[in-house]
């Protein structure tokens, strides 16, 4: 009857970085303190609320780039999708401008390959 | 054909990188940056895969543009949160500011669920606590934490939360954590 003990998982060497929490608390405080000078305390929840809040966020923004992945009738989620989703949702107002930065780049790299096929055709 | 795949995905991770702070997406030091700036693509990827159904998939670069906007809406709940704490003159974001944040930002419907996921982590962190202050008493019991200094008994909370995590985890998440 031998089982890995309580402590097994950090005394060798921890389970994840995580912990309990689906992403990693250091990175969460780290991107927050890079948002605004400002931020010089964070509290030692505000990481744990931020690794749930991120969560929530993900799941959100992916079931509605999902709903347009479906509409077109495929069955793989791209960027398009995302900020396809982003564009139509007002809570997500906030990231339109990088989502169509993106986009942007990535219609110049579109447009190249499709002059590319043209050339190659 | 390798270059060409190669090219298409420099450009789409550092964009977000880039208009925050002038870097190279050449160097290696960018991949170091890109580590403080976002957070890692794998756990992302796992969470994106959660709310699919089975038969999903999820191409590279949606995960790229999630992964940016996830610090943006990091950035951006962080921001008005430190706008309160200076405007009530605090120096410390707490919990609080950013349940504040978020309703105000229009994710009110973020606020139940993460106040039950906090709730529960109070409660890991309670116990912690209280075997802190006992300290002779539980360490004689545990056997574990010899030295109850404040740091340790941090730590203590996360081992518990740990084991909390993987009785949760297992219909949450996958349990692989090597595909880094």
């Amino acid at each position: 009857m031998r089982q890995a003990g309580a402590y097994s998982g950090i005394l060798s060497g921890g389970i994840s970085k995580t912990g309990p929490h689906s992403l990693p608390l250091a990175r969460i405080k780290k991107i927050m303190k890079k948002s605004s000078d400002d931020v010089k305390m964070i509290s030692g929840e505000a990481p744990i609320i931020f690794s749930k809040a991120c969560e929530l966020f993900i799941e959100k923004l992916t079931k509605r780039a999902w709903i347009i992945t479906m509409q077109g009738k495929r069955r793989t989620l791209h960027k398009e999708d995302v900020a396809s989703a982003v564009i139509a949702t007002d809570v997500f107002d906030f990231l339109v401008n990088l989502v169509t930065e993106s986009n942007v780049a990535d219609n110049k790299c579109e447009v190249n390959e499709d002059s590319q096929v043209i050339v190659e055709t | 054909m390798a270059d060409g795949q190669g090219s298409s995905r420099s450009p789409a991770s550092p964009n977000g990188g880039g208009s925050h702070e002038s870097g190279g997406d050449q160097s290696p030091r960018s991949n170091v940056r890109e580590q403080d700036r976002f957070l890692p693509i794998a756990n992302i990827s796992r969470i994106m895969k959660k709310a699919l159904p089975a038969n999903g998939k999820i191409a590279k670069d949606a995960k790229e543009t999630v992964q940016e906007c996830v610090s943006e809406f990091i950035s951006f709940i962080t921001s008005e949160a430190s706008d309160k704490c200076q405007r009530e003159k605090r120096k410390t974001i707490n919990g609080d500011d950013l349940l504040w944040a978020m309703a105000t930002l229009g994710f009110e419907d973020y606020i139940e669920p993460l106040k039950v996921y906090l709730a529960r982590y109070r409660e890991m962190e309670g116990d912690t606590k209280g075997s802190a202050k006992t300290a002779d008493g539980s360490a004689k019991r545990d056997g574990m934490q010899p030295s109850p200094s404040s740091q340790l008994a941090h730590q203590g909370s996360f081992s518990q939360g740990m084991n909390y995590g993987n009785s949760q985890g297992q219909h949450m998440m996958v349990p692989m954590q090597g595909t880094e």
